[in-house]
């Protein structure tokens, strides 16, 4: 649990500060690598609301990422609506849907959330197929704008949200309310924590944040398809970024998606036809060496070959 | 007529959904893992049956004990070399890593066998049969036939003999069965080669109904999930009536509905059985 001191609110608003400035003088290659970075970054974030600091593995939060994809696409493909209108109500939209549908499937524990939320994300996918008005599965275009300065700052203040949300629920009753129900349900509930209320919150902010992501997405990327944006994979990278970095730490995500998507970025430039390869076998090698996560070495200053090998033994049968 | 004809296709088609989730719900049961890389064990089922039909002119169904020996060997390898190392961490690492498995073994296949549609067509492929007005193809009608023995040989495995006493210990109570003296590592991974060998029988099977490409399995783990759910977690007979109860939805949604609407039927059917009844169908509490 990161504490709340002020050298890492010093540290992120240089960050920050650098990066508002950075893409004058960026290339548009790196450009559009930072926009994927942030983008990741704040899906991560926006998974570790519910599985980080719930505790609850959802396996298909790229459901509302589609689902705010979709609104704007909608919105703005089909009705002609602006932008700035679109945008809010993708997040609006998709939280509202991750309320609605975490009432019922909240109730499951364990594997049994994990099916029943990655079946609300192939089910979803399925739907907007069989629809008219998002295309089916020829997919929506949207106008196309070249300047990709505005989804540079959008993905950005969307990261910056979500983190700052983090970092909110790492320090205050609500969250702390979270973590008790991650740690045991019943006994929060026993403390009077009203844990179908909270959890549901989760969800719904999760789903918000991924909600805008999507919307931000299917503007910047100008062509959506049911395919594209209700991969399974995708749910499985938000997870993994937070993973590797630290569940239900603040820095956890961020240090994930930089890793991740550094690696896989160097990986499919030099070799496309095996990214998907090596995504697969870092999921693996993730689970088997860091499962819990780098923010948990950083903090013990434990790096070490020992270190690894013992994780490996800890959970072996 | 058209309704009794949609039934038909509907219990032959659940049969080999029935087969396909037997080694999901035992994995499932016996070490609680959600095996994600179901689907592609069944996809890597389908293939050797093609590469045997293909290259050598093995005839599918003669084929199968060959496909299913493989298929228990390759999933006794990942077990004991690679799964063994995490079964007891959180349920959801187990969940994640078998997902990088199904990512790797998809993405080899690409590799290796090219992402081209194949398929296995004996010289019997189109032939089929009339009663009383119904249409029944020979090979669905085998193929439905086949499913039904396989199944009937797993129970009698699981239920009469000593590995199959000694995988459902192993299940209930993994220390007891250790102090037993039951080799549990061994015994893990005899249960998820047997659960990869019913998943390429199915795939074996599935390959002379369907095409085969590298990314057909991942919609078949779900499906696999949908039916395991359906009939009830654990439970050997659940598998089979949950395939069927499956089998008949996507027919009639089919027919009733239009082509692209039996995936969204079953994937909602999943998350509505998960809300309303999680324990299945024929499924105890707790």
């Amino acid at each position: 649990m990161a504490t709340r001191s002020s050298a890492p609110v010093v540290i992120g608003a240089l960050v920050v500060l650098v990066l508002a400035v950075a893409p004058m003088g960026l290339s548009p290659f790196l450009t559009q690598f930072l926009i994927n970075l942030f983008m990741l970054a704040a899906l991560a974030e926006s998974w570790n609301i519910i599985g980080g600091f719930t505790g609850y593995a959802s396996f298909g939060n790229v459901a509302f990422f589609g689902i705010g994809a979709y609104t704007t696409g909608v919105l703005l493909s089909v009705l002609e609506w602006p932008f700035a209108l679109a945008l809010p109500l993708s997040g609006l939209v998709a939280m509202a849907f991750a309320a609605l549908v975490g009432m019922p499937i909240l109730r499951l524990k364990g594997h049994y959330f994990a099916i029943a939320t990655l079946g609300v994300a192939e089910t979803m996918r399925e739907i907007v197929y069989n629809l008219k008005i998002t295309g089916g599965g020829t997919g929506l275009t949207m106008p196309i704008t070249k300047n990709p300065l505005p989804f540079f700052y959008l993905m950005l203040g969307i990261l910056l949200a979500a983190t700052v949300v983090n970092w909110w629920l790492s320090a205050s009753r609500f969250g702390y309310g979270l973590v008790a129900i991650r740690e045991d349900e019943d006994a929060a509930m026993a403390m009077g924590i009203n844990a179908a209320l909270y959890k549901t919150a989760a969800f719904a902010l999760s789903g918000a944040f991924a909600g805008l992501v999507g919307g931000v997405f299917a503007y910047w990327i100008t062509f959506i398809d049911p395919e594209g944006v209700f991969k399974v994979i995708t749910t499985i990278q938000m997870i993994i970024m937070a993973v590797f970095g630290g569940m239900g730490t603040v820095v956890g995500p961020l240090l994930g998606a930089l890793v991740l998507a550094s690696v896989s970025e160097l990986l499919s430039t030099h070799l496309v036809s095996l990214a998907e390869l090596f995504n697969g076998i870092i999921v693996i090698l993730v689970v088997l060496f860091m499962p819990k996560g780098l923010a948990d070495a950083i903090r013990k200053r434990e790096f070490s070959l020992r270190q690894l090998a013992r994780n490996l033994r800890e959970y072996r049968v | 007529m058209l309704a009794l004809q949609v039934l038909v296709n509907g219990i032959l088609l659940g049969g080999l959904y029935g087969l396909m989730a037997l080694g999901m719900s035992l994995i499932w049961g016996v070490m609680n893992i959600v095996n994600i890389a179901h689907g592609a064990l069944i996809m890597l089922g389908a293939y050797v049956t093609f590469w045997l039909f293909t290259l050598w002119g093995w005839d599918p169904f003669l084929s199968l004990p060959a496909t299913i020996a493989l298929l228990f060997v390759y999933g006794y390898c990942l077990q004991r070399f690679l799964l063994n190392l995490i079964v007891r961490a959180q349920l959801f690492l187990t969940l994640l890593i078998t997902f990088g498995v199904e990512v790797v073994m998809v993405n080899l296949v690409r590799i290796f066998w090219s992402s081209d549609l194949r398929q296995v067509t004996p010289s019997y492929a189109g032939a089929n049969f009339g009663v009383g007005g119904l249409t029944v193809p020979y090979v669905r009608l085998w193929v439905f036939g086949t499913t039904v023995a396989l199944s009937v040989l797993f129970l009698l495995i699981l239920e009469k003999t000593r590995l199959g006493r000694a995988i459902r210990a192993t299940s209930e109570e993994l220390r007891a069965a250790r102090l037993t003296g039951i080799p549990v590592a061994h015994i893990y991974a005899v249960t998820f080669g047997l659960g990869a060998a019913l998943a390429g029988a199915a795939g074996g099977l599935w390959g002379m109904l369907f095409p085969i490409t590298p990314v057909m399995g991942g919609g078949l783990t779900l499906k696999s999930f949908v039916v395991a759910v359906l009939g009830g977690l654990g439970t050997m007979m659940g598998a089979i009536v949950g395939g069927l109860v499956l089998g008949l939805a996507e027919s009639f949604t089919a027919t009733y509905l239009g082509p692209t609407w039996p995936n969204a039927i079953s994937f909602g059917l999943l998350v509505l059985i998960l809300i309303v009844r999680p324990t299945g169908i024929v499924g105890r509490k707790g």
